[in-house]
């Protein structure tokens, strides 16, 4: 492919990528409105949020580490939307596959929770702090649970002879559903249960939306950040939401309906990328929006606990029978 | 609990100390009558600790609330108290009534004997400079600290001229707002 | 803050101003020690009326907090003894100590002046005071539940209690012509009867509430995120809640029988032989934590219920105020002179006003007004001992504070921007009413 290509992809990525995270923002808000017999605001809501955000003051405030404190939200707001380029889109490759691959994903999904901690740090404010010191307890907890996940399916994948095995193309060209035995699938369901826990952990969301905890610290790590900081901040969170329901799909349900529907060609990849997106809208109706809806917000030790010890044995246990099952099954 | 039980035991404790006492019961009730008991007991400031301790002998002890006045070249405070919750009807109202001289406006504080009474202590301190002895925490609750006048006192000079000047200085302070 | 300071130097103001900017100070320099300090308020989200709590904390754990109130201070005790207002407009300024326990003020100190002036109040009207105090308390607590699920990060079951709330809303505005401030007791009696062709409408919400009280029930005490949230969290042990003089829900989660209406009654209250509620009703053993007070303030709905039901089948028929004509009855007031106690349990604990009249005046010699949460406020420190900062809403909400309604006085300002709004609100009110009458 020729850079020009690459780039021209990279934009319609990148662009795209952030209109369907406000969109689906909206979506999730809405949907959460009607779930608890509310009218919600209009879709566009994200969309004039953000605007309004870009229209305001930026304030530091005197007490803040000036730099960090400003370079942290660009920090954020370019790892979420790097990751969109090593996603596969439906149909679509990952853009920049080859020079990345389900490892890097992983980090660039841990660096804006960094910046945003840093930035926390940074803001001079103790409820800044107690967030940041919230939001590194929760990436430590959260981390080895995803990390045991993508591990478990690598390395199913590489026993195939597959190379690269932890390419995120390679793993949504490969479904291992068809691949495995008995207890392989059993092993496959637990590692997804496990993920889709992970998932509204990674995004901050009720129950785990302890860094920002309004009613607690009024925001936390946000506290101090106002204008296009902010929004930087909010449309990186919208960036992610995609980014963590598109790793789920890719890993778990990465099959498109063209082919069944007898389609081909540009139409094909055109009812794929919709299908796609769909996937991806369900997985974040299914594992944050409803979630948050139907929770009341925990507290830091009890995530702390309750990642390290069930969540991981979870995930642990998955990777312990999709193990047995290639012992088994051979 | 009885009124009478109540008389006895703050006799008792009190001995002379207990100036004069009143009984006011009051019938409440439309279909199935009731009588509550209220006493209503003079007591020399000195002998307040002792008589909530005989109080709080006879059964469980609430406090109200203290209410105060200031009564010319005294000041009067009101000890709002309730013994005996937890059956029905069985509770006394007692109010103890003390005078403090506005030379000395110092009572003996109750929060040794019944730790509840500190709110209403304190704030007796900022409303009508009364100072109360052995209580642990002065700040107030409800003025700001230094706070320069006790609203309830009727012989402050500063009040008036204090209000005048608060709404003064809110009338300022609107004007400004939409600058700042 | 300085633009606050007004013209120069007055010597009086900007000393209270300085200490307000020293006091911000302290809390930015503790930060960087081994234990810092988290100022929670006095605007905070979780706060919905202006309190300051400073908290020093160590990692999550809270080693020592400061309680700072007076905020919302309105001076109006001073406002009903020194200016010159006569009963009537000191009933008005009672009825606005506090919006949610609108009508538990008013009848605590109707009764004090009856008492110190001698005035009788008719059976229907105590009956009627009875009806609307219980509905009250249905409100505030349906009002509570959903606050504290708020503060829980729970919107959901906020936005479902606060649903379910509107419909006694609705019946108060029906019988009294306001959603909150009923203005019902006068003294000598009550402003509004219940007219017959109303009970049709109280009937219809008491058994609306007996259908929705498993759900609401099961939706706070059976939801595991909320037993994880409340369970052995801001626990106030029954020795300290006696010590500390804690009263209504409070005190009662605690395992102490306490409750106004059952300890020393008053108005019709005997008729019903009202009982202290616990956590043991409901088959627990009291703890004393936020659980055992979701529990209590549950089950007094009911209670409520019950309360009203009664109520309304025993109506006494008769007057319902000793004096129809104001005049008359501020004449009265004015020759009368003596005083009184009047107390009422707010569906927040107990309010009690101290009431003394002296012959000749139209205002008060001396009024002292108590709400709920001066009495509780003492317990929030041994609730928030050793607590996380997660804890803090929750443990704040618990007592169900109302700060204003404690805080009582100050300077009220002119509204300036009301004038609009409050009209069409007005009118929006009373299109809702006349929608209603239909």
């Amino acid at each position: 492919m020729s850079g020009w290509a690459i780039l021209g992809q990279a934009v319609l990525a990148l662009v795209g990528g952030g209109i369907v995270g406000l969109l689906y923002r909206g979506l999730d808000r809405k949907i959460a409105a009607r779930m608890q017999a509310r009218l919600g605001p209009p879709l566009r809501q994200p969309f004039l949020d953000l605007g309004k955000l870009l229209a305001k003051e930026t304030v530091i405030p005197k007490t803040a580490v000036a730099w960090v404190f400003s370079a942290m939200p660009f920090v954020a707001a370019i790892a979420s939307f790097t990751a969109l380029l090593y996603l596969p889109w439906g149909p679509f490759g990952p853009i920049l596959e080859g020079h990345g691959d389900a490892l890097l994903v992983l980090y660039l999904l841990a660096v804006p929770a960094l910046a945003m901690a840093l930035g926390g740090f940074a803001s001079g404010s103790p409820l800044g702090v107690v967030g940041a010191q919230r939001e590194l307890v929760m990436l430590v907890s959260y981390e080895f649970p995803l990390a045991v996940v993508l591990v478990a399916l690598a390395w199913r994948l590489s026993t195939l002879g597959i190379a690269p095995a932890f390419s995120l193309g390679q793993m949504a060209r490969y479904p291992l559903w068809g691949v495995v035995g008995p207890l392989g699938l059993i092993g496959l369901v637990v590692l997804l249960v496990s993920l889709l826990v992970v998932t509204p952990a990674e995004l901050a969301k009720i129950p785990f939306d302890i860094p920002e905890a309004e009613t607690e610290i009024a925001g936390g790590l946000f506290v101090e950040y106002s204008g296009t900081y902010l929004a930087l901040f909010y449309l990186a969170d919208a960036v992610r939401t995609v980014v963590m329901a598109g790793l789920v799909v890719a890993l778990f349900v990465p099959y498109g309906i063209a082919q069944p529907l007898g389609l081909a060609g540009a139409a094909a990849q055109a009812v794929d990328l919709l299908f796609w997106l769909a996937k991806v809208f369900g997985v974040m109706a299914a594992a944050v929006t409803t979630v948050r809806v139907g929770m009341a917000r925990l507290k830091v030790d009890q995530i702390a606990r309750g990642f390290w010890w069930r969540v991981t044995a979870v995930a642990l246990s998955g990777l312990l029978l999709l193990a047995l099952d290639k012992v088994v099954s051979g | 609990m009885r009124a009478e039980e109540v008389l006895r035991a703050l006799t008792a404790s009190l001995g002379a100390q207990l100036r004069s006492y009143e009984l006011r019961p009051r019938e409440v009730g439309v279909r199935r009558k009731w009588t509550v008991e209220e006493v209503w007991a003079e007591v020399e400031r000195e002998a307040l600790p002792k008589a909530v301790a005989a109080l709080k002998a006879l059964g469980p002890l609430h406090i109200s609330v203290i209410s105060g006045h200031d009564a010319g070249e005294t000041i009067e405070l009101l000890y709002h108290l309730a013994v005996g919750f937890g059956t029905e009807g069985g509770e006394v109202v007692v109010t103890l009534r003390t005078f403090l001289p506005k030379s000395d406006p110092t009572a003996p504080s109750l929060c040794a004997v019944l730790p509840g009474a500190e709110i209403t202590e304190r704030e007796k301190i900022e409303f009508l400079g009364v100072d109360f002895l052995g209580i642990p925490r002065r700040d107030h609750v409800f003025l700001p600290d230094g706070f320069p006048v006790h609203p309830w006192r009727r012989d402050e000079p500063e009040l008036a001229r204090f209000l005048h000047r608060m709404v003064e200085w809110e009338k300022g302070h609107e004007r400004k707002e939409p600058q700042g | 803050m300085s633009a606050r300071n007004p013209k120069d130097n007055d010597p009086v103001l900007p000393a209270v101003e300085e200490r307000v900017v020293e006091r911000e100070l302290v809390g930015a320099e503790a930060a960087l020690g081994e234990t810092f300090a988290v100022p929670i308020g006095p605007i905070h989200p979780a706060l919905k009326e202006p309190i300051r709590l400073t908290f020093r904390v160590r990692g999550e754990r809270i080693v020592g907090v400061d309680i700072r109130t007076g905020f919302a201070h309105r001076g109006i005790e001073f406002m009903g003894m020194r200016q010159g207002r006569n009963l009537i407009q000191i009933l008005y300024l009672a009825e606005r100590i506090c919006g949610i326990c609108s009508v538990s003020h008013p009848i605590a100190f109707t009764q004090a002046v009856e008492r110190a002036a001698g005035i009788e109040v008719p059976p229907r009207a105590q009956y009627i005071r009875v009806i609307i105090s219980e509905l009250e308390r249905i409100h505030s607590h349906l009002l509570w539940a959903g606050v504290a699920a708020h503060e829980l990060g729970f919107d959901t079951l906020l936005h479902l209690t606060w649903r379910v709330r509107e419909k006694v809303l609705d019946v108060l505005e029906e019988l009294s012509g306001n959603r909150i401030d009923y203005a019902i007791p006068i003294f000598g009696g009550v402003r509004r009867d219940i007219a017959p062709e109303q009970y049709p409408k109280v009937w219809e919400a008491i058994r609306y509430y007996r259908g929705l009280l498993e759900q609401l029930l099961d939706a706070f005490l059976r939801d595991p995120t909320v037993e994880a949230r409340t369970r052995g969290v801001g626990v106030l042990e029954p020795k300290e809640a006696e010590e500390l003089c804690a009263v209504g829900p409070t005190a009662r989660a605690s395992g102490l029988r306490k409750d106004v209406r059952q300890d020393r009654p008053y108005l019709a209250y005997p008729d019903f032989q009202v009982r202290a509620i616990t956590p043991e009703d409901y088959g627990l053993t009291p703890v004393g934590d936020v659980y055992d007070k979701i529990v209590v303030r549950l089950l007094e709905v009911e209670q409520s219920l019950n309360i009203i039901e009664q109520a309304l089948e025993n109506m006494p028929e008769g007057e319902i105020t000793s004096f129809p004509k104001i005049p008359a009855l501020l004449a009265y007031l004015k020759k009368a002179e003596g005083e009184g106690l009047g107390w009422h349990e707010a569906p927040r604990g107990e309010v009690i006003h101290y009431v003394r009249l002296a012959a000749g005046e139209e205002s008060l010699l001396v009024w002292k007004v108590k709400a709920p949460t001066y009495s509780n406020l003492l317990s929030w420190y041994p609730m928030f001992e050793d607590q996380e900062i997660a804890d803090i809403p929750i443990i704040a909400a618990s007592i169900d504070p109302c700060i204003c309604c404690m805080d009582r006085v100050y300077l009220v300002r002119g509204g300036k921007e009301e004038v609009w709004p409050k009209e069409k609100l007005l009118k929006l009110s009373w299109e809702k009413t006349r929608r209603m009458q239909r």
